[in-house]
């Protein structure tokens, strides 16, 4: 093979590469997407959104958006192992790192699973580095102080632990979705009217009506606020407001406001594939609006439950863990 | 390590390990859990012990495999220890009846705050020496099968 068609071959690759990564070329456009029996865009299906790309971009990549192939290998990083001392016997000291099970162990390393490869740099897109835009001066000082006052009360009951922990709802659950390094699968369904949006981690589904107008949804909250859908051609865009400030967007350690809205887009791009979009706004936490896109991967089924409620001892031994670090203090006269 | 009277609880180098927890625990590339593992064991309860499998929860947010262990002085308590995520041992055919009731295993971790006989298994291994269910090591992609 020539230097010159070799070069020709990396480039072709990298371009097709870059244009499956960006979910907006040829190939996808000539894609024709199934219907369903009444006539939507078939988008149904379990998938796999795991991926090793980082949610905002390296600061030193500026606006860079996706790797070359070569600067992609060259990116990889090896997998943290487990720290090498053992926790007691060999005479390592110690530390919080090593309060853990090997995630390894248990195959939850991102690398032990199917990976949807994409050359993107990041899966933030706007703006243009690829990073969350700062929040608002005003929001940042609320932000530090709910911060503040969280940690002064973090142990102090089940209520006052994270969402994730009290098994209600994990902040990659969004809206806007957002891979989470394992089980990372995620079941659309379809039926007239509506589409159901489950994530495996944490089991939460969202039913999302299908119509050509924001429906009264009657006052109703929910923790990943009120969302309806629509579809643009072959795209479903899902419009969620009222999400519940109790879930914190990330960056933030306060809710978003009544002004806030996540739009969402899925494109099926092919076959196996469908790429997720979402944009992010709220003039109460951020200047500007952001977002960013990552595709997903049809998988086999079944999504395993979660049931996270049913084994969620963890919860009653830290608080346990608290008050006897409480009597410690109290004997020791802290 | 034995098989039997091998349980061994130590506390050292008390300040220096708070302090490095301190001062890692925001660094720790093993965050990716339901809850802070910390707050819940303590750094400062460092166990070693070996039993026999009585009862193995694959459940979530978090694996709890449950141990008898044979004390020093000959008797028995039963140790839980807690591991991570069982979905996606589920998905490469990992039950519970792929740790055998009767199996000998070998964990190193540390001890829950109260001092009750609960701890997280930082390693959990056969006694043989065998991972309990992956060696830590990347797992090949498989394709996906799923079509329309």
């Amino acid at each position: 093979m020539s230097m010159q068609s070799a070069s020709t071959r990396v480039a072709l690759a990298t371009a097709l590469l870059l244009a499956i990564g960006a979910g907006s070329s040829g190939a996808a456009d000539k894609y024709k997407v199934p219907r369903t029996s009444w006539g939507d865009p078939v988008i149904q299906g379990f998938y796999n959104n795991n991926t090793d790309v980082p949610f905002e971009r390296a600061r030193e990549l500026g606006d860079k958006a996706f790797y070359t192939e070569q600067e992609y290998a060259a990116s990889k990083q090896p997998r943290p192992q487990p720290p090498p001392q053992r926790a007691g016997g060999s005479g390592g000291v110690p530390n919080a790192a090593d309060v853990h099970y090997d995630t390894g162990e248990f195959g939850l390393d991102p690398d032990q699973s199917e990976m949807v490869k994409s050359l993107a740099t990041s899966i933030i897109t706007q703006p243009a580095n690829g990073r969350l835009p700062p929040l608002t001066r005003e929001a940042q000082q609320r932000s530090d102080a709910a911060r503040a006052a969280g940690q002064a009360r973090q142990y102090d009951s089940a209520q006052d632990r994270p969402l994730a922990e009290r098994c209600v709802l994990w902040p990659h659950e969004g809206p806007p979705l957002r891979p989470v390094g394992y089980n990372s699968h995620v079941q659309i369904t379809q039926s007239p009217g509506y589409v159901v949006f489950e994530t495996e981690m944490i089991h939460d589904a969202r039913i999302i009506p299908i119509t050509d107008q924001r429906p009264d949804f009657g006052g109703l909250t929910r923790w990943q606020g009120n969302s309806w859908g629509h579809w643009q051609g072959d795209t479903l865009v899902i419009e969620t407001t009222g999400i519940n400030e109790a879930s914190t967007p990330r960056g933030s350690n306060v809710g978003m406001g009544p002004d806030a809205k996540v739009v969402e887009k899925i494109t099926r791009t092919g076959p196996k594939t469908i790429l997720y979009e979402f944009s992010v706004t709220d003039p109460g936490l951020w200047d500007v609006s952001w977002g960013g896109q990552f595709p997903m991967e049809l998988t086999e089924g079944p999504m395993f439950e979660y049931a996270c409620h049913e084994g969620n001892y963890g919860i009653a031994n830290t608080l346990r863990g608290a008050r006897e670090e409480e009597k410690t203090k109290a004997r020791q006269g802290q | 390590m034995n098989n039997t009277a091998s349980m061994r609880i130590r506390a050292r180098h008390f300040l220096q390990a708070v302090a490095m927890a301190m001062c890692l625990a925001s660094a720790s590339p093993h965050v990716r859990a339901h809850h802070s593992f910390a707050a819940e064991f303590d750094v400062n309860r460092p166990v070693e012990f070996s039993g026999k499998v009585v009862k193995v929860e694959l459940i979530n947010p978090h694996s709890w495999i449950h141990l008898e262990v044979t004390t020093k002085s000959g008797g028995k308590e039963v140790w839980k220890v807690e591991g991570g995520s069982p979905n996606v041992l589920f998905r490469r055919g990992i039950t519970k009846n792929s740790i055998p009731l009767g199996s000998e295993l070998q964990v190193e971790g540390f001890q829950a705050r109260d001092g009750g006989n609960r701890c997280v298994g930082r390693t959990i291994k056969f006694a043989d020496g065998r991972a309990l269910f992956f060696d830590s090591t990347p797992i090949p992609d498989t394709p996906a099968a799923a079509s329309e």
